[in-house]
């Protein structure tokens, strides 16, 4: 068999420092690697030799026979056996799962993310049809972990089969609910899913643990459930392979793929690339960036897509707008590029919030309106522009680049084009769901609020000093002073 | 882009424009409207219909009925109700920006009724009450934070007299010829310069190597000069007088010329220069220009090589051009004869207490080379005795606006001579004028201030202004301008600190299409543009688009509007001619008095350059 190439780094934080050295015989779930500092533990994810270890990198030569069982995990609490499985945020973030959830909800929410909100990726809804039962178990270890006292899975009202199996999954335990959300993106934001479940919009830099609740990935719920109750380390991935292939543009989605297996090998065992090709993305359409043949998966991979050519804009004027929803400035400009045009312009979204170095939408999904931009790139001498939008801003984008004379491209045009679905332009779905099935309770729409203190009652100090009463009061309302003098 | 509540109040009256699309069923938000200051732009690209759109006030809280797009105007068929005016609730003017309910930021009502002061207050923050505790009755006015008017000045001292602070007066003698003669003198209306005057005037001044003294009447009009870098009217104090008091002699019909290059021969101020045949580069009869038909005494000073764009260079020629003047003001202050004077003007600084009190901020070019004025010398325009305001480090002076019409500014421009202010505009200022003559405001002073190069002294000289008109206690105060671009800088920050304060204030300057201000801030509402040439532009013909009468009649009216509580209409998007004629149009309507405008350079023979350049 060939070698696997496991990343370091795979997780938000510092890279785990190797445990082994080359040379050394490993089995599938040794350890290999450990934090230093915030981070998530490295396991084998083949049984073999170390061949080299690396800054970044160790890389094992699989032994031609692989074993079906692994090297189990140890540990006192549910809680240390995720940590010790190296669990980390399967949507695409790669939070180390056990310090997110080292947090006392006191009764709150367990947020289940199954929103499988970037385009074309299908192997969350696969898990769902295929693993219901021990999903929703996670769930109920994850909500005994955290103390909370509901538990809701937020998936798209249009993933009909899936959300009636998780019904049935769910049946009988009253705490467990379903949350449908539309079909727009974004909607798996984590604040997007705290917005559309709880009703309440979060600031950027707020965590959901400000509306008592903790959002997951559905696919880390179920990691979470083998740790729990196999004592299985976090050493495969569940991954969606489509695009310019042979044998057509539909999804295969591969199960329990061992991290480390490269992005070669999992095309050609989704048939091959299909001729002539514009890119290879890791990641979704939206948030998912440019990679190569050799680069190999981590716990966070989610989609490889083979996109058909790019269209070639002949150097044309390129306005770029940059939002949280979509690829950040380099990507865009990585597009741009691809795409032949000459980048003149640069826009930022006006709810695009800086947090920590990365764009965070204030408000996301709801669009704080684009004709500024759109004029601004026309100012700019602009003949085309390349948007990464939600599917809300794309249709405000429409309603006022066409008029001007700009011609829109999308960043998801050549993903979506290659599987022949329509490309992102005009909004024509309802951002509110017209009516939830009667099985599904706690169906709700109520209007986001910013999340708030309570306010205090009036508090004032009152001093007499050099003959002077000083009366001072930091906040209130209805506040009455009465002063008799003589 | 969707704007806060805050805007939204500020904007009440404004068309209310979806910015994205919002479906049926929704509540109408600030959030959910486009911000009205993009709509030109919008309606010029075509993107934006504004016809039957409902006011902003109007559909704020209300429901929509139909799903619409972005850029959607809300019309009443899209509403379930059209939203009252509410009244004006003193709730959203004071709300803070972070505030997140449009909550006010305090209410309080005061009364003192029998031997209680009871305060009642809606709601609030960060809140200080301060009572002396001896306090015994009586009036209630410890309780401070009701907001007095500030109107009151008006009635209580509507008796009090006009009073004359300072005055000067003007003794005018006829020139109807000017020649070479042995000595320079004054003779009935000849006026004769010495021959052989120009070599003292070069050799005053190291940096000046040659002096050329023509004199130009009428029929030389048509003759080429270089360019011309300032105008002066030739006056003289009586006796001990100084500028700003007493009696002031002024030569009627001739004027003095200052024009020059380097070595070289490039232009002082090469760069937007006014050389050329003279009948093709003056805009005649503006107040820094000369008339047509005076006679004018013209120096064409050659400074040395290189030195045209440095500081000591220019005013080298000004210097050796004010040596041939100075000799006729000797001449000047010697005449005995009072039959000679044609005609006497006083200018009296009236000051009017209960009158709306006003100053005048004149913006001067302070970035050296050419582009420097100098303080106050001890003759009208002279050179002597004054500072250079950039050697002042260009901090405001205050002077009288008597002291401006007596000569107390001489100025170095040239670099834009369409916009810039000569010597002799500040001599003939119409706004100061105006201003001084209208008995409805009181004129305390102008306050002169340079325009420094750079940036941090900007800042540093526009909060002086700003002091200064704090201290002044004005009710309204004047911005003028020279020039465009640079200056703008301070200029908006000169209107800033002065409208921060809480003063009503109006911008005067250069603008239309060349000039378009590259800053601006929320103070600048008020502007009135200076310009008159056709096109929008700098055209180079000297003192083009300088500020006249047209324009200080229509500040003067915008400034009493805004101090009288009144608005502005916000301005167009783009330069449009036609604001100005509407404008004047309303003024003499409303005053009786025909305003005839001054004409532009369509007047003049086009020269060579203009043609290549500006057609």
């Amino acid at each position: 068999m060939s070698m696997q190439t496991i990343l370091l780094k795979q997780h938000i934080g510092a890279p785990c420092e190797p445990v082994v050295a080359a040379g050394d015989q490993v089995q599938r779930g040794t350890l290999i690697a450990k934090p230093a500092g915030l981070g998530a533990n490295i396991h084998a994810s083949v049984s073999g030799k170390v061949a080299a270890v690396t800054e970044t990198a160790i890389q094992i030569e699989a032994d031609a026979e692989q074993p079906d069982d692994f090297v189990s995990i140890e540990g006192e609490t549910n809680l240390e056996l995720l940590k010790a499985a190296g669990l980390v945020g399967m949507g695409g973030a790669g939070f180390p799962t056990a310090v997110k959830l080292n947090v006392d909800l006191k009764g709150g929410y367990i947020l289940v993310n199954a929103a499988e909100c970037e385009p074309v990726l299908e192997h969350n809804m696969q898990q769902i049809r295929t693993k219901a039962d021990m999903t929703v178990r996670g769930i109920k270890y994850i909500m005994e972990i955290c103390n909370a006292d509901h538990g809701v899975i937020a998936i798209k009202a249009k993933h009909e089969k899936e959300v009636a199996i998780l019904n049935e999954a769910i049946k009988g335990d009253d705490k467990l609910s379903i949350h449908l959300l539309p079909d727009l993106y974004p909607m798996g934001e984590e604040r997007a899913v705290v917005r559309e479940v709880l009703g309440t919009l979060l600031d950027p830099t707020q965590l959901p643990s400000a509306a008592d609740a903790v959002v997951i990935n559905v696919e880390t719920v179920l990691r979470a459930a083998e740790a729990i109750e196999l004592h299985r380390p976090a050493i495969t991935k569940n991954i969606t392979v489509i695009g310019k292939l042979k044998g057509g543009p539909q999804a295969h989605v591969f199960m329990d793929v061992p991290v480390g297996t490269t992005v070669g090998e999992l095309i050609e065992r989704a048939g091959g690339i299909d001729g002539e090709y514009g890119e290879i993305i890791l990641g979704g359409p939206f948030t998912g960036s440019a990679t190569t043949l050799d680069t190999p998966i981590t716990k966070t991979t989610g989609g490889i897509i083979v996109t058909q050519p790019f269209e070639d804009l002949k150097g044309k004027k390129v306005g770029l707008l940059v939002c949280a929803c979509g690829g950040n400035e380099n990507r865009m400009r990585d597009i741009a590029a691809k795409m032949n045009g000459e980048v003149i312009s640069v826009q930022k979204c006006k709810q695009a919030a800086e947090i920590k170095g990365a764009l965070k939408c204030e408000n996301p999904g709801n669009c704080p309106g684009q004709a500024q931009k759109c004029i601004n790139f026309k100012k700019d001498g602009c003949e085309d522009i390349i948007i990464g939008n939600c599917s809300d801003c794309t249709n405000t984008v429409m309603g006022s680049a066409p008029k001007l004379g700009l011609a829109v491209h999308h960043q998801t045009d050549h993903v979506l084009q290659t599987v022949g679905k329509e490309v992102m332009r005009y909004l024509t779905t309802s951002k509110k769901l017209e009516e939830a099935p009667a099985e599904a309770p706690a169906q709700e729409s109520p209007e986001p609020h910013k999340a708030e203190a309570e306010k205090p009652a009036v508090k004032y100090t009152a001093t007499v000093n050099d003959g002077m009463l000083r009366i001072h009061i930091e906040e209130g309302k209805d506040i009455n002073i009465e002063f008799p003098f003589h | 882009m969707s704007i806060t509540a805050e805007t939204a109040q500020e904007h009440k009256n404004d068309p209310a424009v979806l910015c994205c699309r919002l479906e049926a069923g929704n509540q109408i938000q600030p959030a959910n409207l486009e911000d009205p200051a993009i709509f030109d732009d919008l309606v010029d690209s075509g993107l934006l219909n504004l016809d039957g759109c409902l006011k902003i006030s109007q559909v704020l809280g209300a429901t929509l009925t139909k799903t619409c797009d972005s850029l959607s105007p809300i019309t009443a068929d899209a509403v379930d109700k059209i939203q009252e005016e509410e009244e004006e609730a003193p709730a959203l003017e004071a709300a803070p920006e972070e505030a997140p309910a449009p909550a006010p930021a305090v209410s309080v009502a005061g009364p003192v009724s029998g031997g209680t002061l009871k305060i009642h207050i809606g709601e609030g923050k960060e809140i200080n009450i301060e009572i002396p505790m001896g306090f015994s009755g009586g009036n209630g006015v410890a309780v401070a934070p009701v907001a007095a008017p500030a109107e009151m000045k008006d009635e209580q001292n509507a008796e009090e007299p006009a009073k004359v602070v300072r005055s000067v007066t003007r003794k005018h003698y006829a020139i109807s010829e000017v020649k070479r003669g042995p000595e320079t003198k004054i003779d009935g209306t000849v006026l004769y310069i010495r021959e052989g005057i120009e070599e003292e005037a070069v050799a005053s001044q190291e940096l000046v190597h040659e002096l050329k003294l023509d004199i130009i009447t009428p029929d030389k009009y048509n003759t080429y000069s270089e360019t011309i870098m300032d105008v002066q009217p030739i006056a003289a104090k009586e006796g001990e007088d100084e500028i700003g008091s007493g009696v002031t002699r002024v030569l009627d019909g001739v004027i003095m010329m200052v024009t020059g290059t380097d070595d070289n021969g490039v232009q002082i101020g090469e760069f937007g220069s006014s050389e050329g045949i003279l009948e093709e580069n003056i805009m005649w009869n503006r107040p820094g220009a000369p008339d047509k038909g005076e006679i004018f005494i013209k120096t064409e000073v050659t400074i040395k090589e290189g030195t045209n764009m440095e500081r000591p260079g220019p005013l080298a020629a000004h210097a050796a051009t004010d040596v041939i003047t100075q000799e006729i003001r000797e001449a000047l202050k010697k005449l005995e004869d009072d039959s000679l004077v044609v005609n006497t003007e006083t200018f009296e600084q009236v000051r009017r207490p209960g009158k709306k009190k006003v100053v005048i901020v004149k913006e001067i070019m302070g970035q050296g080379a050419m582009h420097d004025n100098l303080i106050l010398p001890v003759e009208p325009v002279g050179v002597l005795g004054a500072k250079p305001n950039v050697d002042l480090g260009n901090v405001p002076v205050v002077v009288s606006p008597v002291e401006v019409l007596d000569g107390c500014i001489h100025a170095l421009t040239c670099i834009g001579p369409a916009s810039k202010e000569m010597s002799r505009h500040y001599w003939r200022e119409p706004l100061v004028l105006e201003t001084l003559h209208d008995p409805e405001v009181d004129l305390c002073g102008v306050i002169l201030v340079g325009s420094p190069q750079i940036n941090s002294e900007k800042f540093y000289v526009s909060k002086r202004v700003g002091m200064t008109c704090e201290a002044m206690d004005v009710d309204g105060a004047f911005v003028t301008t020279e020039g465009f671009g640079n200056n703008h800088i301070d200029f908006a920050s000169h209107i800033e600190q002065i409208g921060m304060r809480g003063i009503s204030v109006v911008g005067m300057s250069f603008c239309a299409k060349q000039g378009a201000l590259v800053v601006g801030n929320k103070y600048m509402t008020n502007m009135v543009d200076n310009n008159k040439s056709e096109g929008g532009i700098e055209n180079e013909v000297l003192a083009c688009n300088t500020l006249c009468h047209e324009d200080a009649i229509r500040a003067l009216n915008m400034l009493k509007v805004q101090m009288n509580g009144g608005k502005v209409k916000a301005a167009e998007k783009q330069w449009n001619p036609n604001v100005k004629a509407n404008n004047v149009e309303l003024i003499s309507n409303v005053t009786g008095k025909p305003i005839e405008l001054v004409p532009n350079e369509t007047s003049l023979p086009m020269s060579k350059k203009r043609k290549e350049k500006y057609s």
